[in-house]
C-alpha cells in the first residue's frame, strides 16, 4: 500500500506536498467564513451556526483538559451551563444590558469559579473520579436549574423578551466574530500545547511519577488544566447566551456531555484539530438524521465503542499516518547539528562487552567474582577521545551538604522491605547500590524520591529535611532520578522529553511561554537548546527527532539519562541505567556517572554489573534481604568476606576466591 | 418526629439500593481495575424486565426476581465482551475503558428508551405487596424493608466470599498484579467474566428491590449509576462496609434534604455531600485504598 503510494508520488513528480499541510487549513479557514454565503444567512440559520460554533469552543476546552492533561472533566456542559447561566443573569438585570465582550467575561470567570469547585475536592482523588464528580454536576446543574424560578425555570431565560438588552452585535458581523473567536481558542490551545504549560500536561498525563520526578507539581497542574478549560468552557456560555439570546436547562444536558466526548474520541483527542472534526460529524450526524433522532443514540454508541477499543487516538492520529505516506507531513528526518559523532564511542566497545554479561542475581554474583581481572576494569575507565561537558549543579547547588540516609525503614504487608538503613550520598562522588533481586534497592532509591513514605528513620540535605516532602519538592531540592523501567512521553520525541526537565530550572511564568512573551521566547528556545546540547552530549543526536515509542530500550535508557541531566541536579538516582544496554551504550552510561561526579554531582548508582560499579564508585553498599550487609570502597569489598558468603556461599573474600 | 423517622426510613431504603450498585462497582473494580459506569443502566434494565414481567405480563414475583437476573447478567456478559474484556487483556493504561463504557451505557439507554417510550413506567408492586409494618409506632413499607435487607445479606455475603474462599481472594488478587495472579494459575479474563457476573447478580437484586420504590424510566439508569458512584466516594474506596455505609449516608442525607431544606433540590445534596466529603477525607469515610498512582 505504501509503496504504492511512493510510487505514484514519484511518478508526479512531486518530492514533497508539505504545501498541503497550509492549504487544506487555509481552504477549511475561509469556507467557515463563507458559510453564511453557501448555507443561507437568515436569522435562525446563523444562530444554529453560532450554536455549533460555541460548541466548537467547548471542545477545544475539554480537549486542553482531557487529551493533553488527562484530566477527565467530562461534565464540562455543567461548567458550560453556569457561565451560561452567570453571563444571562448578568444580562438580564442589569439596566442597560451588557456587550459581547463583558458577557465573554463573566461567563469565563463563573465557569472558572465552578470548575475549581468540582475540581478542587475531586482532583485530591484524581483518576477517574473527576470524571465521575463532572459528571453527576452535569446531570445535577440542569436538574437544579428546572426547578429555580431565578434561571426561568423549565423554560428558561429569555433574552429576546428583555427590553433593556439590545445586542450591538448582530447578523453576519457577529458571525464572523463567533468564528474568529473558534479559531482563536483553537490557536490558544495550540500555543499552550507547545509552551511549558503543555509540556508539563503531557508530561502529567504519561505517568505522575515522571512529571514528580522532573519537579513538576502534579496537582497544581491538573488543577491549572482545569481551570484554563473551565475558563474556556465558561467562556463558550457566553458567547452561546449572547448569539442565542436564550439559556434554559435543556440547552445543557447530559447527553450534550457523552456528545462532546464522542467527538473528541472519534477526532482524536490530543490533536489540535481533531476535537473540532470529530465535533462537527457528531453534530452533523445529530442534525442531519432528525427523524432518526431516537436511535442516534445507539450510532454515537458503536462509533464510540469501536474508537475506544479499535482506535483510540482519533481519525486525526489517521490522517497524520497517512499524510505522513503520502508526504505531506514529511517524515521527520535526523538532524545532525555539528557536534560528536556517535562512533566516537565505539573504541570502548570491547571493555563493555566484557562486563556487559551481568544481570540477574546470580548474573550479579558471578560478576562481583570476575571483578579484579584487569581488562574489564581497565577498559571500562578509559576516557573515550571527547570529552563530556561539566554538569555543575544547578537545583540545590547552594548547599554542599550530602544526601543523609538514616535509620530508614519501610515494610510492605508483613515484608520489611527496607530496615535500619544508613547511607550518604555525597556531592561529587559514585555510590554503588548492590544487592539481589528484592533486597531493597529500588525500594531505597523510592524513599529517597518520596514516592514511598518512611515508616522510621530520616532523609535530609544538610539540615533539609526531604523525608516529610512530596516527591516533586525532592526533585526541585536537586535529586533527579531515573526508573528501572524508563517512564518516557512515548508520544513525544526524544527532544521533548528532556525540555520539561530543563525547563523546570529556567525562570518563566506560563503564562509568558504561552503567549509568547519576549521572556517566554527567549525562555522556550534556551530549554531547545539546552535539552539538544545534553542529548548530544550523550551521542543521541540522531533520535531526537524520534518519537520515543520508536526508540530501542537502550536508547530510551539514556534519553531517560538525559532527562535526569536535565535538572541540573545535585545528586543523582540511577536505577539499573546499565541494564539492557549495548555495550556502547554502557560505556556512555559508566561515562556520564563519572562526568556526573567530576562536575560536583552525588551519583547514586544502582546496579546489578558489579564490575561497572566496582570500576567507578567512591563507595559501594550491598544489601541484602533489606539491610545494609556491607559499606565500604571497592577495594574493601573484594577482601570482604560477607558478600561473598551471601551471594556465593563461601568463606573466603573475593579476591582469593577469585 | 414522625417526619422525621418517616423520611429516615425512606432514606434507608433508597440508600440501600446506593449501597447495592456500589457494591456491584467494587466487585468488578477488585477484578479489572475497572470502574464500570454502566452498571446503574444494567439495573435500569432490570427494572424495565420487572415492569414487563409484573405488569403486562402478571408473572409471580420469584420468576420475575429470576428473570431480572437473567437479563441483567446476559447483558452484563455482552458488556464484558466487547467493552472491557479489549482492556483487561492489554494493561490498564489511560481511560479508554472509561470511553468503553460510557458508550455501552449510552447504547443501554437508547435501546431502552425505545422499549419505554416517552413515559414514565407505572409504580410497580414489591414482592411483599405494598404492604406496611409497624415499628416503633411507625408505619414502615415493607418494599423498603426488604431493600435494607437485601443490601445487609448481599454485603455480608460478599465478605465472606472475599475474605473467607479461594475464589475470593484469587478475583481481589487479580486487579492488583495480573503477572502474579497469572503465575498462580489465575486466568484473568475467566476472573473478569465472573466479576461481571456476580456484579450483574448484585444489580439484578438492586432492580429487583428499587422497581416497587421508583417509578422507573430511562433517567433512573444514569441517576442511580452516579449516585451509586458518589456512594462509593463517600464510603472509601475497595472497602465493601464503606459501600454500604456510603450508600445509606446519601439515601438519608438525601431524605433530611428534602424534609428540611428544599425537596426541589434534592440533586444538590448528594453533590455537596461528596464534594465536602472528598475535599476533608478524599480516601473516603473508611476508605484505605488510594486509587491515585504512586
Amino acid at each position: 500500500m505504501s509503496v504504492d503510494i511512493v510510487d505514484i508520488r514519484d511518478r508526479l513528480g512531486l518530492d514533497s506536498r508539505a504545501w498541503v499541510r497550509w492549504a487544506v487549513p487555509a481552504v477549511l479557514i475561509i469556507v467557515l467564513y463563507l458559510v453564511p454565503q453557501i448555507g443561507g444567512s437568515g436569522s435562525f440559520r446563523l444562530g444554529e451556526y453560532e450554536e455549533v460554533l460555541s460548541f466548537l469552543i467547548i471542545a477545544v476546552a475539554l480537549n486542553i483538559a482531557m487529551g493533553y492533561a488527562g484530566q477527565y472533566i467530562l461534565g464540562i456542559t455543567a461548567v458550560f451551563a453556569v457561565g451560561a447561566y452567570g453571563a444571562i443573569l448578568a444580562a438580564k438585570y442589569h439596566p442597560h444590558g451588557i456587550g459581547l465582550v463583558a458577557m465573554c467575561i463573566i461567563g469565563g470567570v463563573v465557569g472558572a469559579v465552578g470548575g475549581l469547585i468540582i475540581g478542587l475536592p475531586a482532583l485530591r482523588v484524581g483518576g477517574f473520579y473527576l470524571a465521575l464528580v463532572s459528571l453527576f454536576a452535569a446531570l445535577a446543574i440542569p436538574t437544579v436549574a428546572q426547578q429555580w424560578g431565578l434561571v426561568g425555570a423549565d423554560t428558561g431565560i429569555p433574552l429576546y423578551a428583555v427590553p433593556g438588552f439590545a445586542p450591538e452585535i448582530n447578523g453576519e458581523e457577529l458571525y464572523f466574530i463567533v468564528v474568529s473567536l473558534v479559531l482563536l481558542a483553537t490557536l490558544f490551545s495550540w500555543a499552550l500545547v507547545h509552551s511549558r504549560v503543555g509540556h508539563r500536561f503531557v508530561a502529567l498525563h504519561t505517568s505522575q511519577q515522571l512529571a514528580t520526578s522532573i519537579g513538576i507539581r502534579s496537582y497544581r497542574t491538573q488543577l491549572l488544566a482545569i481551570l484554563i478549560s473551565s475558563t474556556m468552557a465558561g467562556l463558550a456560555g457566553g458567547i452561546y447566551v449572547y448569539s442565542q439570546q436564550f439559556f434554559a436547562p435543556g440547552s445543557s444536558s447530559v447527553q450534550f456531555a457523552v456528545l462532546l466526548l464522542a467527538g473528541m474520541t472519534i477526532g482524536g483527542m490530543g490533536t489540535i484539530t481533531g476535537p473540532l472534526i470529530g465535533s462537527v460529524i457528531i453534530l452533523g450526524i445529530n442534525q442531519f438524521f432528525t427523524s432518526f433522532q431516537q436511535y442516534n443514540g445507539i450510532v454515537f454508541g458503536v462509533l464510540l465503542l469501536v474508537f475506544a477499543v479499535f482506535l483510540p487516538n482519533g481519525l486525526m492520529a489517521r490522517v497524520a499516518v497517512l499524510s505522513e505516506r503520502l508526504g505531506i507531513n514529511p517524515p521527520r528526518k535526523p538532524r545532525i547539528p555539528a557536534g560528536r559523532p556517535a562512533a566516537a564511542f565505539a573504541g570502548g566497545a570491547a571493555g563493555g562487552a566484557a562486563s556487559g554479561v551481568a544481570g540477574g542475581a546470580a548474573g550479579g554474583a558471578a560478576a562481583v567474582a570476575a571483578a579484579p581481572e584487569p581488562t574489564a576494569a581497565t577498559a571500562m575507565t578509559e576516557k573515550p577521545a571527547a570529552r563530556l561537558p561539566s554538569w555543575p549543579p544547578v537545583l540545590g547547588a547552594n548547599d554542599a551538604s550530602p544526601l543523609v540516609v538514616e535509620g530508614a525503614k519501610r515494610s510492605f504487608g508483613g515484608v520489611t522491605a527496607v530496615d535500619d538503613m544508613d547511607l550518604t550520598i555525597t556531592r561529587g562522588q559514585v555510590h554503588g547500590l548492590i544487592g539481589s533481586n528484592g533486597s531493597g534497592k529500588t525500594t531505597l532509591l523510592n524513599l529517597i524520591s518520596r514516592f514511598y513514605s518512611l515508616d522510621a528513620g530520616q532523609i535530609r540535605i544538610g539540615s533539609t529535611r526531604l523525608d516529610n516532602q512530596r516527591p516533586h519538592v525532592v526533585a526541585r531540592a536537586g535529586v533527579a532520578r531515573t526508573f528501572q523501567s524508563p517512564k518516557l512521553m512515548l508520544r513525544e520525541t526524544a527532544l521533548e522529553n528532556v525540555i520539561p526537565a530543563v525547563e523546570l530550572r529556567v525562570r518563566c511564568t506560563g503564562a509568558e511561554s504561552i503567549l509568547r512573551l519576549p521572556r517566554g521566547i527567549r525562555t522556550n528556545r534556551q530549554a531547545r537548546t539546552e535539552a539538544l546540547e545534553i542529548l548530544e552530549a550523550l551521542g543521541l543526536q540522531h533520535v531526537i527527532d524520534q518519537k520515543a515509542s520508536a526508540l530501542p530500550h537502550g536508547t530510551r535508557r539514556l534519553v531517560e539519562l538525559a532527562r535526569a541531566i536535565a535538572l541540573r541536579p545535585s545528586f543523582v538516582l540511577l536505577d539499573e541505567p546499565a541494564a539492557g544496554l549495548s555495550p556502547v551504550e554502557l560505556e556512555m552510561v559508566a561515562e556520564v556517572c563519572q562526568n556526573l561526579a567530576g562536575s560536583g554531582v552525588g551519583v547514586l548508582l544502582i546496579e546489578h554489573n558489579v564490575p561497572m560499579v566496582l570500576s567507578i564508585a567512591d563507595t559501594v553498599t550491598c544489601l541484602h534481604q533489606g539491610r545494609r550487609l556491607f559499606q565500604g570502597t571497592p577495594a574493601e569489598l573484594r577482601a570482604d568476606t560477607s558478600v561473598a558468603s551471601v551471594f556465593l556461599g563461601i568463606d573466603e573474600p573475593l579476591e582469593a576466591s577469585s | 418526629m414522625t417526619l422525621f423517622l418517616t423520611a429516615l426510613i425512606a432514606g434507608l431504603a433508597v440508600g440501600s439500593v446506593y449501597g447495592l450498585i456500589a457494591l456491584s462497582y467494587t466487585v468488578v473494580f477488585n477484578s479489572t481495575s475497572i470502574f464500570n459506569i454502566a452498571q446503574g443502566d444494567l439495573m435500569m434494565f432490570g427494572v424495565l424486565a420487572a415492569y414487563f414481567c409484573l405488569d403486562r405480563w402478571h408473572l409471580g414475583q420469584l420468576v420475575t426476581l429470576l428473570v431480572i437476573i437473567a437479563v441483567v447478567v446476559s447483558l452484563s456478559l455482552i458488556e464484558e465482551r466487547v467493552a472491557v474484556r479489549p482492556f483487561v487483556k492489554r494493561p490498564v493504561v489511560g481511560l479508554g475503558w472509561f470511553i468503553a463504557t460510557l458508550a455501552f451505557s449510552l447504547i443501554l439507554e437508547t435501546v431502552a428508551s425505545i422499549i419505554y417510550g416517552q413515559n414514565p413506567v407505572v409504580p410497580i408492586p414489591g414482592a411483599f405487596g405494598n404492604g406496611t409494618v409497624t415499628i416503633a409506632g411507625v408505619n414502615v413499607a415493607t418494599k423498603f424493608i426488604l431493600a435494607f435487607a437485601t443490601m445487609i445479606v448481599v454485603m455480608v455475603a460478599l465478605e465472606v466470599f472475599y475474605k473467607r474462599t479461594w475464589l475470593g481472594t484469587a478475583m481481589r488478587g487479580v486487579a492488583e498484579d495480573r503477572e502474579v495472579a497469572a503465575l498462580r494459575g489465575i486466568d484473568a479474563l475467566r476472573i473478569s467474566r465472573l466479576a461481571f457476573v456476580i456484579a450483574g447478580v448484585v444489580t439484578a437484586l438492586a432492580a429487583f428491590v428499587v422497581a416497587p420504590i421508583v417509578s422507573a424510566n430511562v433517567g433512573v439508569g444514569l441517576t442511580y449509576g452516579l449516585k451509586g458512584f458518589i456512594a462509593l466516594a463517600i464510603g472509601g474506596f475497595g472497602s465493601l462496609r464503606g459501600c454500604v455505609i456510603g450508600g445509606l449516608l446519601l439515601g438519608v442525607a438525601e431524605q433530611m434534604f428534602d424534609l428540611y431544606v428544599n425537596a426541589n433540590y434534592e440533586i444538590l445534596a448528594a453533590l455537596i455531600l461528596v464534594l465536602i466529603v472528598l475535599a476533608v477525607r478524599p480516601a473516603g469515610l473508611f476508605g484505605t485504598r488510594a486509587v491515585r498512582e504512586v
